[in-house]
Order: structure tokens, then C-alpha cells, then sequence
């Protein structure tokens, strides 16, 4: 029951500032990016390859990636402006036994992530839907492969949310914060495929086409259980840092 | 800010005046042996005290005293190295409902600028468990109706307080912890505030308020404790502690004050030809002066002003940059 109210009055804390709204026109505009791209975008040889089959337009449209980095920015500075507006002080009052709250703060996020990684998923579909009116080309996903494409996004970007909220939570600072998912999404990845080659399975964009079902390994299964492992190891540093030290 | 609120909760319980009256509802606070320490530096050094339920207590210090410390560390928000803060004996964060049971008010306001009023209070209305009729009732209450859908960045100062106010009585909790919660609110604002949490003491709710408007605790105030540097160096009832200056009139006056002040006394001069003196009961000094041979034409209790206690103590710390026991003034 306290989780519960909890959870409720950290989904009313996403809700009510401009923050999701930025994010969601940030949706609109790769998707609007997206659409111009399938218009006017060729490829190198002049054709429109690039939308010809039904595997390349998933491709076009697999935002779980997308979705993972945009939540988790999302994660990250929702997280780290409670500690700058000290917005979590009441949080803690509330619930002093901060492990609660800070799991009712990560679960909400989580939700907020998903939303914004379906959103995401279903604003490109859309775009490039309306898009390919414009060309030779119809719409080829079948329901079932778009279906797989949202439930990949809303995954990827939950578990992104996550992430993000867990740095946040360790770093406390908006900027701080967003380094170090820089460092963690995108540098880190190369950097550990070109120590160990075998490595470029588990890293978060071949994960997340993995999950899509655009990638053959690792298989779905382990690439959602792999994307999770991303996102628990610094929500659980981030848990016990907030459960240890002073709110001054 | 409306004093004197009679508000009915959807669950059918009146907040206000005299239908609140608790019974033993409300808790001691308890300080005890607590230390802080940030690095080498001891913002709080062994500090013990207890606020009692059914009394306004007023926590002065200089800046830097370690007030807001001892307040976070009694919330749970700091951790203590040394000694325990509870309150009615259970830690804060042990507490069955802490939001209904202690309400808040901390130095710096947490807002999110981009909030408005009405939803700052709704999500703690919601994290609380509160019905969602509090939130207007609360509004009503610090006289912010016309504003709670204005984002809190665009709010005074004092509108700010007013919904950190707003915030801290939501759950309408027995005991109050209130960090300089007069800050930014105009004359009435303030006198508004005053009444409610003399309503709320009288009800006997505990009453804990951190304040360096020491003109402003004497009004408010039924006891005080005050820190310097970290340490206690008074507390109890505000009254006893005022009566403890002696007021003497002598014609050798500087004489006096070294016989005086051989004697343990703390002594100020005061007028052309008067001294205040503390440390030293009313009686010892006549014994002193008879014994010099001084001339008294005037020896009385003080009631001094709070201020001009509150410099004392303070001044006690700067003469000798330690706080000796034997300097601590401790009322029962």
C-alpha cells in the first residue's frame, strides 16, 4: 500500500513539470526526421533500397535503441533535479526508509520510460507510414514484427530509465549525471568490443536490436535479460548510495 | 495565512482550535550525546536536550550553530557519528506514519520551480496517503487559493513559506520541526504563524522551532535552546532564563564588577552606573558587595531581553573560544 502511493506520487512528479513534454517533441522530431529521410533520403546508388523490403523498413523503424538512450537521459535528470530543487527532501520525510522510496522513484521512471520508448516506436511507424505514401513503396511490417518492435522499445527504454535514474541517483548533478551516461552508453561499448571482440553481442545497441528481432545473438531472451543487467548495476549502486549517505 | 482554521477533512476530523486537542498524542523530541562531525570540523559536539510536547521551543544559534544539522539528523536525513535523536523515543525512520506524525519545515525550500503549488502538494498528498481535500484545505489555510496554480518559481519568498507551511501541517501531525519558517512572510504572515502554533501547542502539540528573529522567538517561545559552535550553552523555560540577570545599581561601579567578576560572575555594564550580572544568584551578590564594603542603591532580577541574553551566551563562547561546562546556563 505505501509503494503503491508511493509509485503514485512519483508518476504525479514525472506528470507535472514541462520535462516529458520536451522529451516527447524530441520524439516527434526524429520521427519527422525519419519521414523526410524516407522521402528524400537514397542510397548511394539513387535508389530507395533502403525502404524496398519489409526487414529494411523494420530496420528503419527499430527505435528500441533509441528508446534506450532517450529514457535514460530521461532517468537520469529527472532523478538528478530532485536532488538540485532538494525535491527529494520531502520524499524522504515521507518515506524515511529510503530504499522504498527510492525503488518507487526507479519504478516510475521505468513507466515513464516505456511510454516514452512506445511513443517513440509508435511516432516513427507512423512517420514513416505516412512517408512511404509518398514513394513506390507501401507499408510491408506485418502486425505481428511491428507489435514486437513497441514491446522492444518500451523494454529497452524502460530499462534505460533505469539506468539513467540509477547514475542520477549516484551522481546527484544534472551535467555529472549525463556524463557519465555518455561515458556508459556510448563510449564504453566500443571501447570494451575492441578489448574483446566476442563483447560486441552484449553491448546496448546490438542488444536492442537483438530484442527487436533484428540481430540473431544473443537470442531475444538473453537480450532482454542482458539489457536488464545494464540498468540494475547502476540503479543498485545508485540504491545503496542514497540509502547510506546525508541529504544536506 | 488564516489563524485559528476549523477544517473538515473528508474523513470527518476537524483541524483547528480547540476540537484538535490531543491528549497525549504528541511526543517528546530527544537529543541525546549527538555528534556530528564533517571532516575534522564538529558541527554538533555532544549536544543533549529534549522539546516537550505541549510547548513551543524555540532552537536559536549563531549561523553555522549547528541548528539545521541537529534538525536533519532528528529527520533522518543526516546520519549522527555519536548519540541518538528520537522522537517519543522512536527513531525517525522507525516511525509507524512518519508523515502523519511530524510535519516539516527545512531551510532551503524544496520546490521544483516548474511545479505549481497545488500539485507540490498533491504529490505529497499522495505519498502520504492524504485525502486529496487537505490540499485545498491547505491552501485555504496559508492563504494561497488565488495562487496554487501558479508555478512555484514565479512565488515571493513568502509564498514559498507559506506553502512549505502548507506542506508541513498536510497530515496534520502532533509534533511540528520548523527551520526558520517566518522567513519571508510579511508582519501578518508572521502573526498569523505565531497564533497557529500556539493553537497547536496549546493543544498540546510539540512545537520545535528554529528561528534567528530572537524578537520574534520571544514572543512565540515557552522554552529555548540555543547552540553555539556546535554545543549547548542554555535551554529550558525562556522565563526562568530571563530572570536570571540581576540588575545593580552602585555608585562604585567598577569596583563591583571586579569583585563580581572574581566571584564567577558574568558581569556587563549597563547604563552609568548599573551592571547586569549573571552566573551569580541575586543573594551572593548582596553577600559580595556587603562583604567589599560597596554601596548598592538598586539590586534586582532583570528581566532581561532575549537578544540581550542570546549575545551573552554567545559572547561567553568568543571571550575564551571555549565552552566550559561552568558556562552552560541550563534552566529546569
Amino acid at each position: 500500500m505505501t509503494s503503491r502511493r508511493l509509485v503514485r506520487a512519483e508518476m504525479r512528479k514525472l506528470t507535472t513539470t514541462k520535462m516529458p513534454w520536451v522529451f516527447l517533441a524530441v520524439l516527434a522530431a526524429i520521427a519527422g526526421t525519419t519521414a523526410i529521410a524516407v522521402v528524400f533520403g537514397t542510397d548511394a546508388d539513387g535508389s530507395k533500397g533502403f525502404i524496398s523490403t519489409a526487414e529494411d523498413q523494420r530496420s528503419l523503424m527499430a527505435f528500441a535503441y533509441n528508446g534506450l538512450v532517450i529514457a535514460a537521459l530521461f532517468g537520469a535528470i529527472a532523478v538528478a533535479r530532485e536532488y538540485a530543487h532538494d525535491t527529494v527532501v520531502p520524499t524522504f520525510l515521507i518515506e524515511p526508509r529510503r530504499r522504498r522510496a527510492v525503488l518507487a522513484q526507479f519504478a516510475a521512471l521505468m513507466v515513464g520510460g516505456a511510454v516514452l520508448g512506445f511513443a517513440g516506436t509508435a511516432l516513427t511507424m507512423a512517420a514513416v507510414a505516412i512517408a512511404l505514401i509518398a514513394t513506390d513503396y507501401g507499408f510491408m511490417v506485418s502486425v505481428g514484427d511491428a507489435t514486437r518492435l513497441l514491446a522492444a522499445s518500451s523494454f529497452a527504454a524502460a530499462t534505460g530509465a533505469l539506468l539513467g535514474a540509477g547514475l542520477g541517483t549516484f551522481i546527484r548533478n544534472t551535467g555529472g549525471a549525463v556524463a557519465a551516461l555518455v561515458v556508459v552508453l556510448l563510449i564504453a561499448p566500443p571501447l570494451a568490443v575492441q578489448l574483446v571482440s566476442d563483447a560486441i553481442s552484449w553491448v546496448p545497441g546490438n542488444l536492442a536490436l537483438s530484442a527487436s528481432g533484428l540481430a540473431g545473438e544473443p537470442g531475444m531472451a538473453a537480450a532482454l535479460i542482458a539489457m536488464a543487467a545494464w540498468a540494475a548495476i547502476p540503479a543498485m549502486i545508485g540504491l545503496s548510495a542514497a540509502r547510506r549517505r546525508d541529504i544536506v | 495565512m488564516k489563524s485559528d482554521p476549523r477544517i473538515t477533512s473528508s474523513r470527518g476530523r476537524t483541524y483547528g482550535a480547540q476540537p484538535r486537542r490531543r491528549d497525549g498524542a504528541a511526543a517528546a523530541l530527544e537529543i541525546d550525546h549527538v555528534t556530528k562531525r564533517y571532516g575534522d570540523d564538529a558541527a554538533v559536539q555532544d549536544l543533549s536536550f529534549t522539546v516537550q510536547p505541549g510547548r513551543v521551543t524555540g532552537f536559536l544559534g549563531t549561523n553555522g550553530a549547528g541548528k539545521s544539522t541537529t534538525m536533519k539528523i532528528l529527520l533522518d536525513l543526516a546520519s549522527a557519528d555519536e548519540g541518538t535523536a528520537t522522537i517519543g523515543g522512536t527513531r525517525y525512520r522507525d516511525l509507524e506514519d512518519p508523515a502523519r506524525t511530524v510535519g516539516v519545515v527545512l531551510e532551503p525550500n524544496a520546490f521544483h520551480p516548474g511545479r505549481s503549488g497545488r500539485d507540490h502538494l498533491r504529490i505529497l498528498a499522495d505519498g502520504g496517503g492524504f485525502p486529496t481535500e487537505r490540499v485545498q484545505e491547505m491552501l485555504t489555510l496559508v492563504g494561497l487559493e488565488d495562487a496554487a496554480d501558479r508555478r512555484v518559481g514565479a512565488y515571493s519568498m513568502g509564498m514559498r513559506q507559506r506553502l512549505s507551511l502548507a506542506a508541513a501541517l498536510l497530515g496534520d501531525p502532533p509534533v511540528l520541526v520548523l527551520d526558520e519558517p517566518g522567513n519571508g512572510l510579511d508582519p501578518q504572515g508572521i502573526r498569523d504563524l505565531r497564533g497557529l502554533l500556539r493553537e497547536r501547542a496549546a493543544d498540546g502539540d510539540t512545537i520545535f522551532v528554529s528561528s534567528h528573529l530572537l524578537s520574534e522567538v520571544e514572543h512565540l517561545a515557552d522554552e529555548v535552546v540555543v547552540l553555539n559552535k556546535g554545543r549547548l550553552v542554555a535551554s529550558g523555560s525562556l522565563r526562568e532564563l530571563q530572570r536570571e540577570e540581576t540588575f545593580v545599581r552602585s555608585p562604585s561601579r567598577d569596583h563591583l564588577t571586579e569583585v563580581l567578576g572574581s566571584a564567577g560572575g558574568t558581569v556587563q555594564p549597563f547604563e552609568e552606573d548599573a551592571l547586569l550580572v549573571r552566573d551569580l544568584s541575586i543573594d551572593v551578590i548582596g553577600n559580595h558587595a556587603h562583604r567589599a564594603g560597596i554601596e548598592l542603591h538598586e539590586l534586582s532580577p532583570h528581566p532581561g531581553s532575549l537578544e540581550d541574553l542570546f549575545m551573552g551566551w554567545t559572547d561567553l563562547t568568543d571571550v575564551d573560544g571555549t565552552l566550559g561546562a561552568a558556562k552552560e546556563v541550563v534552566s529546569a
